[in-house]
């Protein structure tokens, strides 16, 4: 197939997407999309993603379409230059098809947040898709296209993922360059990927992972190479940290993680019960470490360089503040507030400082199980299935606890992912899957053989 | 633990971000609830001996020191909201008033 045919077919597919009012792009054009197949069309040999359509949720920067984050206070916005990933994907015979919708800023676990409205589920329009990045994993899961770049800051990858029925992958932190992400908090940030196969993601992965010079925390580790799946688990272990498993575990999601732990012991893997005792401190800990960052990393919109400036008649600081006073929605709002409230004088010891710990002991949680002997832990990806729109808007600290057993892997910078395992109530379930550093090719390897093994479209029993 | 309502406005006027009075009261109300459900990590008494979780690789990849071109599709004066002979135009800094 050629660039241009591929190119058709997308469009195609973007515009019923569009068409069915699924809110899950904020720009895509078929001149673009024509300039995306002659490009690769005209590559000298075929690259390894050759005519791959790739959407890519907009808050990673592109120059051929407008970067908004879903915010009004980048409306129109055009990045001057393409993010390191981007410019990998493109080297490598792959389209950008369009820019997908997301929780303004990446802040949010539902896309309600997006100043351009929600994104649908795919299979339920009354109930969300998970977030922040649910406009990437809304288009994956709704067969528009087959992979989408995502960004994670405490989850927002696997956690549409889970919602949707999709792959989602989070790489180790500094596997994959953040150049050009925009950041909200750079210690946890990672440009994370969805597919429909875990072949796909792992392709997509090996293409944008490695060093970069304009990133300095990027890693020089080895590339990623997944082994060809097997049929078998024999010799494997797998960790199921207990923690996961708290008594109001929703039913559904409870049985169909417990099948697939029974799935993994009939094929060979040994499953035993772990202990990561200071789970329960990774939401607060979260909640603490990502406002303090983003506070610091969004006093840079601020009305004078780029972006919407609003109209006033004051000086310099009434300009900033009447622009990010209107520019940045509510949740964008409430997290710089939060963020600048812990860190300001006489809190930042009682909060700050408290959560560093706790996030070291989070991860010396999971180094203590690794050590153990386990080589992969599994767990649910979210507490529920999707959850239904308006239901946790009212209240924010409900919106962050969609995000309790994602939290953790992102704060101690280990790799993860989430898989679909099972539907409840004809809505997907989500397993997820933790690895240690730089384990990416042994936990893609595992899940290539779940993948084999389980129906992710059959429904649970109870 | 509470929030009031000056921490809030304090807050808004460190972060250089505009709340209308309106707002305010929905406003303090939801930060209370998230500065009451993060205060759990006081269940964390002993903070000693620990610094905080490192992140990223042990040693710092530097580039070369040298001066490349940015290589950028558009220039300054296309973003910028207003831009005139290399430079980006503001209003005047008012006076060095304390937040």
């Amino acid at each position: 197939m050629s660039g241009r045919l591929a190119a058709a077919a997308v469009q195609n597919r973007l515009a019923e997407a569009d068409r069915a009012g699924l809110n899950a792009t904020l720009a895509w054009s078929a001149a673009a999309l024509a300039a995306e197949a002659d490009r690769v069309d005209a590559l000298p040999e075929p690259g390894l993603l050759q005519n791959l359509p790739v959407a890519v949720k907009d808050n990673i920067v592109t120059t051929g379409l407008p970067t908004t984050c879903g915010s009004r206070i980048l409306e129109g916005y055009r990045s001057p230059f393409n993010a390191t990933v981007i410019d990998r994907l493109r080297a490598a015979g792959a389209m950008i098809a369009c820019k997908t919708n997301l929780d303004e800023f990446a802040m949010g676990s539902s896309t309600e947040h997006s100043a351009f409205g929600r994104v649908l589920h795919p299979m339920d329009p009354t109930r969300v898709p998970g977030g922040s990045s649910g406009g990437s994993a809304a288009l994956v899961a709704a067969g528009v296209v087959p992979v989408a770049l995502g960004s994670e800051t405490g989850g927002s990858v696997r956690q549409p993922a889970s919602f949707c029925g999709v792959i989602g992958v989070k790489p180790t932190y500094g596997r994959v360059s953040r150049y050009g992400l925009v950041a909200f908090g750079s210690s946890l940030d990672c440009v994370s990927v969805f597919a429909r196969t875990v072949a796909d993601a792992g392709r997509v992965l090996g293409v944008i992972a490695g060093p970069d010079s304009r990133d300095a925390t990027t890693l020089a580790a080895s590339p990623i190479v997944v082994a060809h799946a097997g049929v078998s688990l024999a010799g494997t272990t797998i960790g199921v940290p207990r923690e996961y498993f708290p008594g109001d575990l929703d039913p559904g999601v409870r049985a169909a993680c417990d099948a697939a732990l029974l799935r993994m012991r009939e094929l060979g893997a040994a499953i035993v019960e772990v202990s990561l005792p200071h789970s329960s401190l990774a939401v607060p800990a979260y909640y603490i470490l990502a406002p303090a960052e983003a506070a610091a990393n969004l006093a840079r919109f601020d009305g004078a360089r780029y972006g919407v400036r609003a109209p006033v008649a004051g000086d310099l600081r009434e300009l900033y503040r009447a622009t990010r006073g209107s520019g940045f929605g509510p949740e964008v709002r409430r997290r710089i507030l939060v963020g600048t409230y812990v860190l300001s004088a006489g809190y930042y010891d009682a909060y700050y400082a408290r959560a560093q710990t706790a996030r070291r002991r989070i991860a010396g949680d999971f180094a203590a199980a690794f050590a153990s002997g386990v080589d992969l832990l599994f767990t649910p990806t979210t507490p529920t299935t999707a959850f239904r729109a308006g239901e946790k808007t009212g209240d924010p600290v409900a919106m962050y606890l969609a995000d309790v057993f994602v939290c953790p892997a992102s704060l101690a910078g280990l790799p993860a992912m989430s898989l679909p395992i099972g539907r409840s109530e004809g809505l997907p379930v989500g397993g997820q899957l933790i690895a240690p550093s730089l384990a990416e090719a042994k936990m893609l390897s595992l899940a290539a053989v779940l993948e084999g093994a389980l129906d992710p479209t059959a429904e649970v029993r109870r | 633990m509470s929030v009031s309502r000056e921490e809030v406005e304090r807050m808004a006027a460190l972060a250089q971000l505009a709340v209308a009075p309106d707002e305010l009261p929905e406003l303090t109300a939801q930060m209370d609830r998230i500065v009451g459900f993060v205060a759990r990590l006081r269940a964390l008494d002993d903070l000693s001996g620990e610094g905080p979780q490192p992140t990223g690789p042990p040693e710092t990849l530097l580039r070369d020191d040298v001066v490349t071109p940015a290589d950028l599709a558009r220039s300054p004066a296309e973003l910028a909201p207003e831009f005139i002979d290399g430079f980006f135009v503001v209003p005047k800094l008012g006076a060095m008033e304390e937040p």
